[in-house]
C-alpha cells in the first residue's frame, strides 16, 4: 500500500470529493487531545474553542504530516484560523472556499466555480489533472459512505443496534481521518456485527444539536447524567458527510455545490426567504425523532449559533419540547462542569 | 420510617430529618470546610442526635448539591434543582418561581401548574451575584456578613455599581469608601446590583415578572436587604420559608421518602 | 428618538446661527449624522437596514434611508442608554460573548426603538455576526432578507459576480419597496460618490502632515460614517467643509494636538460611549492620534458607464475584506503614510472578525517597527470598562513610545 497522503481540513463543508478523486486523503484535524493553549496568543482568547484547538494541535505538531490544507470561509473564526495557520506553516500549502452563505442560485452557482477552482489548485498540488470521470467515482463513494452513517444512525436511534453512542462518534471521527476506502468497509461489518435488537434501559430519549463534539467520552458521560443521545445534529456527527445528489443534467461541480449548501446546515448559512428557518428545522427534526427533550451544546464563542440561539429556544417551547442550552470547549472538563444541569434536566423529563 | 436529605453546598452542608408524615424532625447546617466527608458525617450525627434516634432508623438518604455523589450512605442522589423544587413546595402552594442563591451558583426555576419543573436556568460560570460575592463585598466592607443584610436601611438608592464581576466590584466598593459615601448606599448598590443580576436570570425563563408568585431560597434569602431589592426588582413580592438555607435539603427528604414508597410499591 | 435627533439638530443649527465661527467640521459632520438619525425614525421615506459594505449610493439615489446596523449599537453606546438593550438582548438569550454592537441593536429592536424597514439587505463584509442580526431582524420585522457576498478577492469573476448581485439587490428593493432606480438619479449619485471620494482623498491627504493639522477627535468613526453619505449632496458638504478648514489649518500653521510629539494610529473603531482616552493622550503626552484605519480611501472612481462594477470593487476593497495579510498591509502603509510611532487597537469584546486578528496584526506591525497597543475593551459597553486599568497600560505604552523616541 501506498503512503498516504493526507490533506487537512477543519470543516464539515469541504468537499471532500474532491480531495480523494485528486488522490488525497481527507484529514479532518478535530479540537482533539490536550495540546498547551497558545492559539488565543496568535489570535485572539475569544476565538471558539474549536479553531483555537486546531490551532494548537498544528502548533504541539499533532497532525500527520500534509500535502495541503483546505479551509472553508465558513465564518470569521474560520477564515482568522486560514490567517494563522499561514503564519505558523508558512510552507504548508492552503486553500480558502469561499462559501456563501445563503442558498440562493447564485450562491450555487458562485460555490460550483470556487469548487472548480479547488479542484484546479488540487490538480497543481498532486501534480495530475483531476478527471471528471474520477470525481464522479469519488461523489459514488462518499454517497455510500453517507449512506452507511445514516443507516448507523437510523438503527442506533431505533435501538437496532449493540452499540453505544461513544461508539459511533469514534466511528464518525474514523470516517473523517482514514482513507475512505477503509472506513467504507470498516462501517459496514460494524453494522453487520452489532446489528441486534439492543436492550431496553431506563435512560430518557434526547437530542443533540449544535456545532462541534467530537470527544467519544462526553456520550457516555451523557449516559451517565441518564440521558441516550437517540440522534444527532453536529458538524462532527450525522452531519459530518453530507451525500450529493448528482442529477443527469448538472455537472459534478454544480451537483456538489448545490448539495453542499441545501445539506442539513450549519447555523452559518441561512435561508434567505425564511429567517430562522434552519433553527426551526432542528426543533422539527427532534420532535421527528420522538425524544423527551433536546440539549443544544456549543462551543463558546460561536457567532453563528449565540444570534441563532434564542430562536430556537423559543421555538422549542412553542412545540412544547423541553431544551438545555450548553456552552463549553468540547472537552470532558469542560462538559463535566455541566453535570447538575444535565441531570436536572434529565429529572425533569422523567 | 425516617428520611435523610443531605445538601451538600460550596459554603455549607445541610440535613433534614423527616419522618413518615413529612413532618421535620430535626435539621442542621455546617460550613462544609474543606473536606466534605466530615461535614456530611457532622450534619448526620446532628440530625440523629437531636432526633434521637440512630442510623437504622433511617429509611432512605437522599443527597443533593454539588458534593452529591460524595454522600457514601445516600440511597441515591438528586440534582439542587429538584430538590430545591421539590423542598419549597412542601412549603407553600401555588409557587410558580423559585430563585435560590447559593454559595456559588444562583439559579430559578420555573414551575408549571401542578408544581412540576418546567424550566431552569444556572449561573455557575462567575461569583457574580452569589454568596461568595457577597462575603467578599462584606471584606472590603469590613463588615460582617449577617450584619450586612440589615445595612442598607435608611439608604437613599444613590449608588449604582456599574460592574458585576467580582474583581471589579470590588475596586469600585474600594473606591466608593474612598469618596466617603455611606456603607448603607452602597450596600444598598450592591443588593441592586445582585437584584438585576438575579433578574436577568429569571427573564430568561419568564419576561413578565411582576404576575409570578415567586418564592427565594438558600443562604442568601436570609439577607432581607437582597430580597427587597430582588422584589423590587421584578415587581411581585417573594416567599420566604422560615429556613431558607435547608430547603433543598428537606427536598431531599421527601424525595428519598417517594423513592422508597416506589422501591417497596 | 426622532425628538432626539431634532433637539440635537436644533441644538447645533442655534449654536451656528448665533456663531458662524463655531461651524466646526465636526459639528457639520454630527449635524449631518443627526439628520439622518433622524431621518430614520420619522417614518417618512422606507428605511433600508444594512450590513457595513452595502451601496449606499444606490440606496441613497432611491431615497431610502439606509444605514448600517452598528450604527445604532454606536448611538445608544455614545448616548449613555444602552445598557437597558444590552440587557434586553440578554433576557432574550442572546449570550453576553457575542459583540456588543450586535446584542444592543437586537435589544433595541425587541424594545421597538429600531425603526421598522422596508429591506433588510446584509453583507457577508466584515463580518458572521452581522449576517446573523439581519436574520434577526427579519423575523422580528417579518421582512425579506438580501444578501450581498463579498468574495474574499478582487478577482474579475469576483467583481463580476459581485456587481451581477448588487444589479439584483436593486431589483429586489425596487419590488419590495415600489421605487425605481431612476437613471439619471443613479448617474447623479455616482458623480457626488465621485466627488465625495476624491475631497476625501484630498482632507486624508493634508491628515498626513507633520504636525497634525487636527486632534485625535475630529475625524473620529469618520471613514465608516462618511459611507452612509455615498452619493449625496450632504456627503460632499461634509466633506468640503473639512477640507476648506484643514487647509485653512495647515496655512496658518494650526497644529491639532499642540507640541505633539508621538503619533498614533488607531485600528478598528473607537470606544463609543464616553470616555477619557483621548483627551489623556493628549493633554498628558502630547500624542495625537492622526489616523484610523478606516479613514482611507481604498477604492477607485467608479465609472458611471459600468457602476456596478465599480460600487461592487469599492465593496471588496475594504480592509476587513479578505485575508489578514491584506489588513496588515494596509495597516503599514498607513503607519507610512501617516508617519506613525505606535498603534492601539482595541480589541471589542466578541469580535471576531477584528479583535480575532489581534495577534497577527502585532507581529506584522512589529516587523515596521510600530508597537501596538491592544486594549481588552468593550467598545460599546461601559459597564466593563476599567478605566484605571486602561489607563495603566496607556501610560506604560506611552513611556515606552517616548524612551523609543529620545
Amino acid at each position: 500500500m501506498s503512503k498516504k497522503k493526507y490533506i487537512g481540513f477543519t470543516c464539515a463543508y469541504t468537499p471532500l470529493q474532491i480531495l480523494d478523486a485528486a488522490g488525497f486523503t481527507p484529514y479532518r484535524i478535530l479540537p482533539i487531545g490536550d495540546p498547551p493553549d497558545r492559539a488565543g496568543q496568535i489570535l485572539h482568547d475569544n476565538l471558539c474553542p474549536n479553531i483555537k484547538r486546531i490551532l494548537d494541535r498544528a502548533l504541539d505538531r499533532d497532525v500527520p504530516p500534509l500535502e495541503g490544507m483546505v479551509f472553508v470561509n465558513s465564518c470569521d473564526a474560520m477564515r482568522r484560523l486560514a490567517d494563522a495557520w499561514r503564519r505558523i506553516r508558512p510552507r504548508d500549502r492552503v486553500f480558502l472556499i469561499d462559501l456563501p452563505v445563503t442558498t440562493e442560485e447564485h450562491s450555487i452557482s458562485f460555490l460550483k466555480d470556487e469548487i472548480a477552482r479547488l479542484t484546479g489548485t488540487l490538480g497543481e498540488w498532486s501534480g495530475n489533472e483531476i478527471a471528471t470521470d474520477d470525481i464522479e467515482k469519488s461523489i459514488k463513494k462518499y454517497n455510500r459512505l453517507a449512506a452507511l452513517i445514516t443507516e448507523l444512525n437510523e438503527k442506533f436511534s431505533s435501538n437496532n443496534m449493540t452499540c453505544s453512542r461513544k461508539e459511533i462518534q469514534a466511528i464518525f471521527n474514523r470516517a473523517v481521518t482514514e482513507p475512505i476506502d477503509s472506513s467504507i468497509e470498516f462501517i459496514s461489518n460494524f453494522i453487520t456485527e452489532n446489528d441486534k435488537r439492543s436492550n431496553e434501559s431506563d435512560a430518557v430519549p434526547v437530542y443533540i444539536f449544535g456545532n462541534v463534539l467530537p470527544d467519544p467520552e462526553i456520550f457516555s458521560f451523557f449516559e451517565s447524567c441518564g440521558a441516550k443521545i437517540v440522534s444527532d445534529d453536529l458538524c462532527t456527527g450525522s452531519r459530518m458527510i453530507p451525500p450529493v445528489d448528482i442529477s443527469e443534467d448538472n455537472s459534478p461541480f454544480y451537483s456538489m455545490a448545490k448539495s453542499l449548501l441545501m445539506r442539513t446546515p450549519c447555523l452559518r448559512t441561512m435561508d434567505n426567504s425564511k429567517p430562522h428557518r434552519f433553527g426551526e428545522d432542528i426543533v422539527q427534526r427532534a420532535k421527528a425523532r420522538k425524544v423527551s427533550g433536546m440539549i443544544g451544546h456549543t462551543v463558546k464563542f460561536c457567532d453563528p449559533y449565540l444570534l441563532r440561539l434564542p430562536a430556537i429556544r423559543e421555538t422549542a417551547l412553542k412545540e412544547e419540547l423541553p431544551i438545555l442550552l450548553l456552552e463549553g470547549d468540547c472537552t470532558m472538563r469542560s462538559i463535566g462542569q455541566h453535570r447538575t444541569r444535565i441531570e436536572a434536566f434529565i429529572e425533569m423529563l422523567r | 420510617m425516617y428520611y435523610l436529605g443531605i445538601d451538600i453546598g460550596s459554603l455549607s452542608c445541610d440535613a433534614v430529618l423527616i419522618d413518615h408524615s413529612e413532618r421535620i424532625i430535626a435539621s442542621s447546617v455546617v460550613p462544609t470546610g474543606a473536606r466534605n466527608r466530615e461535614a456530611i458525617e457532622r450534619v448526620t450525627e446532628d440530625v440523629l442526635r437531636s432526633a434521637g434516634i440512630s442510623h437504622e432508623d433511617i429509611t432512605s438518604i437522599v443527597s443533593t448539591g454539588y458534593g452529591r455523589n460524595r454522600v457514601e450512605k445516600r440511597d441515591s442522589a438528586v440534582t439542587e434543582i429538584t430538590c430545591h423544587g421539590r423542598g419549597v413546595m412542601a412549603q407553600k402552594d401555588g409557587i410558580d418561581l423559585l430563585i435560590d442563591i447559593g454559595g456559588q451558583d444562583s439559579k430559578a426555576i420555573l414551575f408549571d401548574e401542578n408544581g412540576a419543573i418546567k424550566d431552569f436556568a444556572m449561573n455557575d460560570k462567575c461569583a457574580a451575584g452569589t454568596g461568595r460575592f457577597l462575603e467578599a463585598m462584606a471584606r472590603v466592607l469590613q463588615v460582617d456578613i449577617n450584619e450586612i443584610s440589615r445595612l442598607d436601611a435608611g439608604a437613599k438608592g444613590s449608588v449604582t455599581l456599574s460592574s458585576m464581576c467580582t474583581v471589579f466590584a470590588e475596586s469600585e466598593v474600594v473606591s466608593l469608601i474612598a469618596e466617603g459615601i455611606e456603607v448603607n448606599e452602597i450596600v444598598r448598590g450592591l443588593n441592586k446590583a445582585i437584584a438585576s443580576r438575579t433578574v436577568s436570570m429569571v427573564k430568561r425563563l419568564a419576561r413578565n415578572t411582576s404576575e409570578l408568585s415567586a418564592a427565594m431560597s438558600g443562604g442568601v434569602a436570609r439577607n432581607s436587604g437582597v430580597v427587597r431589592a430582588i422584589s423590587e426588582a421584578m415587581g411581585c413580592g417573594i416567599f420566604v420559608p422560615p429556613e431558607p438555607d435547608t430547603i433543598g435539603a428537606l427536598g431531599a427528604a421527601l424525595i428519598a421518602k417517594e423513592k422508597s414508597k416506589k422501591m417497596s410499591a | 428618538m426622532q425628538q432626539y435627533f431634532e433637539n440635537i439638530i436644533n441644538g447645533i443649527e442655534k449654536t451656528i446661527r448665533e456663531d458662524p465661527a463655531a461651524a466646526s467640521p465636526r459639528k457639520k459632520f454630527a449635524l449631518e449624522i443627526s439628520k439622518l438619525g433622524r431621518d430614520l425614525y420619522a417614518g417618512r421615506r422606507p428605511v433600508a437596514w444594512c450590513g457595513i459594505v452595502a451601496p449606499f449610493e444606490i440606496l441613497n439615489a432611491m431615497d431610502i434611508t439606509s444605514c448600517f446596523v452598528e450604527f445604532i449599537g454606536a448611538m445608544l453606546s455614545s448616548t449613555g442608554a444602552v445598557a437597558t438593550f444590552l440587557e434586553g438582548a440578554e433576557q432574550s438569550g442572546f449570550g453576553t460573548d457575542g459583540c456588543s454592537y450586535h446584542r444592543s441593536v437586537l435589544g433595541a429592536a425587541e424594545k421597538g426603538i429600531m425603526p421598522k424597514p422596508e429591506v433588510l439587505i446584509g453583507t457577508t463584509c466584515p463580518c458572521t455576526g452581522g449576517i446573523a442580526v439581519i436574520e434577526n431582524l427579519a423575523k422580528i420585522f417579518n421582512k425579506e432578507t438580501f444578501i450581498l457576498h463579498i468574495p474574499q478577492d478582487e478577482s474579475s469573476e469576483n467583481v463580476r459576480f459581485l456587481a451581477g448581485l448588487i444589479k439584483d439587490m436593486v431589483e429586489f428593493v425596487e419590488l419590495r419597496t415600489g421605487i425605481k432606480l431612476n437613471r439619471n438619479r443613479f448617474l447623479e449619485a455616482i458623480e457626488n460618490s465621485n466627488r465625495m471620494r476624491n475631497i476625501l482623498g484630498e482632507v486624508y491627504e493634508m491628515a498626513r502632515k507633520v504636525p497634525s493639522p487636527f486632534n485625535g477627535k475630529e475625524l473620529n468613526n469618520f471613514g465608516i460614517v462618511m459611507s452612509l453619505f455615498l452619493g449625496t449632496k450632504r456627503g460632499i458638504e461634509i466633506a468640503e467643509t473639512y477640507r476648506r478648514e484643514f487647509s485653512r489649518r495647515i496655512e496658518s500653521g494650526h497644529c491639532g494636538v499642540p507640541g505633539e510629539k508621538i503619533r498614533l494610529m488607531w485600528i478598528q473603531n473607537r470606544v463609543q460611549f464616553k470616555n477619557s482616552i483621548v483627551q489623556m493622550l493628549e493633554k498628558e503626552y502630547n500624542a495625537a492620534i492622526v489616523i484610523d484605519e478606516l479613514n482611507s480611501i481604498t477604492w477607485q472612481p467608479i465609472d458611471p458607464d459600468d457602476p456596478y462594477t465599480g460600487i461592487a470593487r469599492r465593496s471588496l476593497s475594504i480592509p476587513f475584506n479578505g485575508p489578514v495579510t491584506r489588513r496588515i498591509d494596509h495597516l503599514k502603509k498607513l503607519c507610512e503614510l501617516y508617519k506613525v510611532d505606535g498603534a492601539i487597537n482595541p480589541n471589542n469584546w466578541g469580535c471576531r472578525q477584528g479583535a480575532g486578528s489581534r495577534g497577527l496584526i502585532e507581529e506584522g506591525l512589529k516587523e515596521i517597527g510600530v508597537p501596538v497597543l491592544n486594549l481588552e475593551v468593550d467598545c460599546i459597553d461601559s459597564r466593563n470598562f476599567a478605566e484605571g486599568q486602561i489607563r495603566t497600560r496607556l501610560e506604560a505604552f506611552m513611556e515606552m513610545l517616548e524612551n523609543k523616541r529620545s
